[in-house]
C-alpha cells in the first residue's frame, strides 16, 4: 500500500463527496478512450464551478492518472467523479497490472510515483489534495479540487 | 489532395516556380514569410499578391519576425492585393496578368535588385470571377516566363478549396510543390514543421500516445541552427509526458540557443510547473498573441 504525504481530505469531505452518493460521473476509459475522458471532466468541472484554470487543473489530473492505469496497470479503468458543494472528487480505479511487468515498465512506474516531474509528483502538485491506494485487488487513486479562491 | 510535397519551402531558389498547398491560413502564412524572409536576406525584391488585405498580410510578416516596415520603406517588398495585378475589375484574362508579372520583373531590374520573389495566393479563383478557367493558362505563361531568370515565383492553394483535378492541372507547370512538413496529423492532433520562426507547431490535444512523433519534430527542430519556437497556441491540452519531453529537449540545447514556448495561459502553467521559468535560455510567452 503506497499513500501521500500530502493533506488528508477532512472527513466531512468524505462524507459529502464519495461514500454513498452516486457519483455525477462515472466513466470507463481505456487508451483510446483518454480524450473523451478528459472532455467529459472538463464540462462536470466547469459545471461545478471550478475556475477555468482549476478545471484544467482537474483534467490534468485526471488524465495522469488514467493515463497510468493504462499504462502501468490493468490498462483499462474507472472513472468516477462526485461534485459536492465546497469541492470536486475524482476517483480513478483499476485492476491491478495485467500479468507482468518488464524492468522498463516498472521503472517507468516508479519514476511515475515519486520524481519531480513526473504523473503523481504532478498531481500532487495541483490537486489540493491526492492519495493513491494500491493493493491485491487494485489501485484506486483519488483527489480532490476545491472550489472557490485558489 | 491530390498534390504532394517535393521540397521544403526554404529550398526555393531562382527560376522555382513553386506550388504551395495549404490547409489553414496558419500554414499559409508561415511558409509565405519563410519565402520573403529568405528572399529579403539575399537582397532580393519580394512582392506578395495575398487574398487578404495588404495591411494583414503585413502584420502577419511582422509577427513572424520580419522586419517588414524597413523592407516596405526600402522599396523590397510589396504587399499587393489581386485587383490591379491579376485581376482587373474582378476578371481574370490570363494575358493581363502575365503583361503585371513581366511588369514586376522589369521593374526590379530597374531598380537594381538582383532578383525577385513574387508570391501569390490564388483563392480569388475560389470566387466567381469572370475567366477564371484560363487559370492554367495563367501558370503556363509563368513557367515560361522564369525559365533562365533569376525571379521565383510560389503561387498558394488552398487544399481545401480547390478540387483535385484543378491542382492536378495546375500543379503540373510547377517545378515544385511544397507544403508545411507534417508529422502527424488526425482528427485530433496535429504536428508540423514551422518555418518562420523556425520550429514546431501543435495544434489539438497531445498525450504520451503521440511521444514517438512529438520526439521525431523535437528532433528535427533541434537539426536547425539558431533558435527555436515551440508554437503551442493552437494546443487546447499537453499531458506531462509530453511537456517533459520539450523540456528536456530544450534543456539539451546548447546555452547560445534560445528555445521560446508559445501557448494559452493553461498549457503555460503546466510548463511553469516543470520548472521553464527557471531555465536559462527557455522563455514561455503566453497570452493571446501566438
Amino acid at each position: 500500500m503506497t499513500d501521500d504525504a500530502g493533506p488528508r481530505p477532512r472527513p466531512g469531505m468524505n462524507a459529502a463527496a464519495g461514500d454513498g452518493e452516486s457519483p455525477a460521473l462515472d466513466q470507463a476509459f481505456d487508451s483510446d478512450s483518454l480524450y473523451s475522458l478528459r472532455a467529459a471532466v472538463a464540462a462536470h468541472g466547469s459545471q461545478a464551478g471550478l475556475s477555468d484554470g482549476r478545471t484544467r487543473d482537474l483534467v490534468l489530473a485526471v488524465h495522469e492518472l488514467a493515463a497510468n492505469a493504462v499504462r502501468h496497470g490493468a490498462g483499462q479503468g474507472r472513472l468516477r467523479l462526485w461534485a459536492a458543494d465546497d469541492a470536486v472528487r475524482c476517483e480513478v480505479t483499476d485492476q491491478g497490472a495485467p500479468g507482468e511487468t518488464d524492468a522498463a515498465d516498472a521503472a517507468d512506474a516508479a519514476r511515475w510515483q515519486a520524481e519531480p516531474g513526473h504523473g503523481l509528483w504532478l498531481v500532487r502538485q495541483i490537486a489540493d489534495s491526492a492519495s493513491v491506494q494500491s493493493g491485491v485487488s487494485g489501485t484506486v487513486a483519488a483527489v480532490i479540487f476545491r472550489r472557490g479562491p485558489s | 489532395m491530390a498534390v504532394g510535397a517535393d521540397a521544403q519551402v526554404t529550398d526555393l531558389t531562382a527560376g522555382d516556380h513553386a506550388c504551395l498547398t495549404f490547409g489553414e491560413p496558419e500554414d499559409l502564412f508561415d511558409l509565405t514569410a519563410a519565402f520573403v524572409r529568405d528572399g529579403l536576406a539575399c537582397g532580393l525584391k519580394v512582392v506578395w499578391v495575398s487574398d487578404s488585405a495588404p495591411q494583414r498580410a503585413t502584420t502577419e510578416l511582422a509577427r513572424r519576425g520580419i522586419a517588414v516596415e524597413a523592407a516596405l520603406a526600402a522599396g523590397q517588398l510589396t504587399a499587393a492585393e489581386c485587383e490591379g495585378g491579376l485581376l482587373t475589375g474582378q476578371e481574370f484574362d490570363a494575358g493581363r496578368a502575365m503583361d503585371w508579372l513581366t511588369s514586376q520583373m522589369a521593374a526590379c531590374q530597374r531598380e537594381g535588385f538582383p532578383g525577385l520573389r513574387v508570391a501569390v495566393d490564388m483563392s480569388w479563383a475560389l470566387r466567381p470571377v469572370t475567366g477564371v478557367e484560363k487559370l492554367p493558362d495563367f501558370e503556363q505563361g509563368v513557367a515560361a516566363a522564369l525559365a533562365g531568370t533569376t525571379v521565383s515565383v510560389l503561387c498558394q492553394y488552398d487544399r481545401e478549396g480547390f478540387d483535385p483535378v484543378t491542382l492536378a492541372t495546375v500543379s503540373a507547370f510547377h517545378t515544385s510543390s511544397v507544403a508545411a512538413a507534417t508529422y502527424y496529423a488526425d482528427a485530433m492532433l496535429r504536428i508540423c514543421r514551422q518555418y518562420a520562426p523556425p520550429g514546431i507547431r501543435l495544434a489539438g490535444e497531445i498525450d504520451y500516445q503521440h511521444t514517438g512523433q512529438l520526439a521525431l519534430a523535437l528532433t528535427e527542430a533541434i537539426r536547425f541552427e539558431g533558435d527555436i519556437a515551440v508554437n503551442m497556441t493552437a494546443l487546447t491540452f499537453i499531458d506531462g509526458t509530453c511537456a517533459r519531453m520539450i523540456m528536456d529537449a530544450a534543456r539539451g540545447l546548447g546555452a547560445d540557443r534560445a528555445v521560446a514556448l508559445h501557448c494559452h495561459p493553461g498549457i503555460a502553467a503546466t510548463f511553469e510547473l516543470l520548472g521553464a521559468d527557471d531555465m536559462t535560455g527557455v522563455s514561455v510567452v503566453s497570452g493571446h498573441d501566438r
